[in-house]
């Protein structure tokens, strides 16, 4: 089941500036959004304090009618099993001997209990997902062996074990190849076709945002520039405002690319 | 052979087993600087306790590792802009201040001070062989009951706790379990020689092994090896400090499990 967030005038704070300030942002069950912005716009930031990796100063976050801001840790720890998070690879340690099979049961831990191990039903599931997303070949070889978009691939079968009602990844195509980059954007596209799972996204790149992103929440300066529908978003001034140059989004094979507006 | 001798090699196999076991989590997280830092705090406490005149000096070193473990745990990258690596060099810094302090104070059995440093099999008792053995029992029961959160932790802490995982409690009963290992095994393997003893052996078996269990039970066996024939050698020699020799055939064994690695060409 799909779930749903809502924040309202969440704050967050560093050093006395404001980082974050989120006055209102609602995401229904079953949306799929991509969160776009520059460097230090607060993108991997607004993704954290949705799932509750950073507490903000003020304000609530809201994940199915419980505000994450005011639990505690175990509560709110209880509340997370339920968010498929995939971060940045600078997030994971590629280099331990963990087998592939390994690394995606790792997302049936916070299914089961504290104290109570993992169970055949578990594995079953791991392996339907790594079948499912064309890793079976593989799946006794070390993670670190594997190239970065079979790393990714893997990370999002970890994500899925868990059987979440939200998916949160943070820019999952970064320091892939376009090829890579494209199959994991579709791979990303197929997950929500196919469960209709509440998604959001982080990415630099708007072609890399799948074509089932329906809607572009825009940052700039941490605050929120543009919120709706993809085509009005990108049909708006706002990214030129966020940008600081002209720009212009064109589509190429249902791919949204975004660059500088040329002058010829 | 005398009982003695049995014994020290009994308690030198559970401590080398132990310390074994504790790197695999330290090394894979990528602070094996946490050894130096908790013994030395050990030996802090060790000291200020034979000078405050505490019976059993032992519970110094208890406490003070302890408390420098949940310091370390308390030690949140993300909220604080401090490093883990960099929390414990500072910490590292104030026990080796504190340490040398106490050492300036001690008046007498100074040497005793000093073997601290470098461990003694002459410390091993009946008593210390109980302790250890019930500590190493503890360990292994924790890593056996919390093997799925331990392997998250290790993968990355960010996601077992973006995905409800107990993360910050699992890590800060490691941190302290961490600490008193360190603390049971500080006077017969040494404060400056425990660091390698914990790095070593973990660090060979993630050379050479595929799969968590395959690295937990080589560096168990391996951090076993490094001190048994230490101490063997130690034994015979009858002048050669413990630790030191452990230490030697621990990176020893790490160099063997490298070229062994590199020449097998081990693929993953």
């Amino acid at each position: 089941m799909s779930s749903r967030l809502s924040l309202s005038n969440v704050k967050i704070k560093r050093s006395g500036r404001t980082i974050l300030h989120i006055d209102n942002l609602q995401i229904p069950p079953g949306t799929f959004a991509g969160i776009i912005g520059t460097n230090g716009a607060g993108k991997t930031t607004l993704l954290k304090v949705c799932c509750g990796l950073i507490k903000p100063n003020q304000g609530s976050v809201e994940f199915d009618d419980t505000n994450l801001a005011v639990l505690g840790p175990w509560k709110r720890a209880n509340l997370r099993k339920r968010i498929g998070y995939i971060p940045q690879a600078a997030e994971y340690n590629s280099e331990l001997p963990f087998t592939l099979r390994e690394v995606v049961a790792m997302g049936r831990i916070s299914v089961r209990a504290l104290l109570s191990p993992l169970r055949r039903q578990d594995y079953e599931y791991v392996d339907h997902w790594i079948d499912k997303l064309g890793l079976t070949n593989r799946r006794n070889q070390t993670f670190r062996s594997l190239s970065g978009g079979e790393q990714q691939k893997v990370l999002i079968a970890r994500a899925m074990v868990q059987n979440p009602a939200i998916l949160m990844l943070d820019e999952p195509g970064s320091n892939l190849d376009f090829n890579w980059k494209y199959q994991i954007t579709d791979i990303i596209d197929d997950l929500y076709q196919q469960t209709n799972i509440t998604i959001l996204m982080v990415s630099h790149e708007t072609n890399l945002l799948p074509r089932s992103c329906g809607r572009i929440v825009l940052l700039h300066q941490g605050k929120i520039l543009a919120d709706g529908p993809a085509e009005e978003v990108f049909a708006s001034d706002a990214l030129e405002i966020a940008y600081q140059c002209p720009v212009e989004t064109v589509e190429v094979a249902g791919r949204k690319y975004t660059a500088i507006k040329s002058k010829v | 052979m005398d009982s003695f001798f049995y014994l020290v090699m009994f308690a030198g196999a559970v401590a080398g087993a132990s310390t074994g076991l504790l790197g695999v989590y330290i090394v894979g997280m990528r602070m094996p600087f946490i050894g130096t830092c908790i013994s030395h705090a050990a030996m802090a406490g060790i000291i200020f306790a034979s000078l405050l005149g505490i019976e059993n000096p032992i519970w110094g070193a208890v406490a003070a590792s302890v408390i420098t473990s949940m310091s370390l745990a308390a030690i949140r990258p993300e909220k604080s802009r401090l490093d883990t690596n960099v929390g414990l060099a500072i910490l590292f810094s104030l026990m080796l201040g504190l340490t040398f302090l106490g050492m300036g104070l001690v008046q007498d059995s100074r040497s005793e001070v000093l073997g601290l440093l470098w461990g003694s099999i002459l410390f091993v008792r009946q008593r210390t062989a109980v302790i250890i053995t019930v500590m190493a029992l503890t360990l292994a029961a924790f890593t056996i009951v919390f093997n799925k959160e331990m392997k998250v932790l290790l993968f990355s802490r960010s996601i077992a706790a973006a995905t409800g995982v107990h993360e910050s409690f699992v890590y800060c009963l490691f941190l302290a379990l961490c600490g008193l290992t360190l603390s049971v095994n500080l006077k017969m393997i040494g404060g400056l020689m425990i660091f390698s003893l914990i790095t070593n052996p973990a660090a060979a078996a993630y050379q050479i092994c595929r799969g968590h269990k395959s690295v937990v039970l080589t560096a168990t066996l391996l951090g076993m090896l490094s001190t048994v024939i230490g101490f063997l050698i130690s034994f015979y020699s009858k002048k050669l400090p413990t630790g030191a020799c452990v230490v030697i055939v621990s990176s020893a064994i790490f160099a063997i499990a490298a070229i062994y690695r590199h020449i097998a060409g081990k693929e993953d």
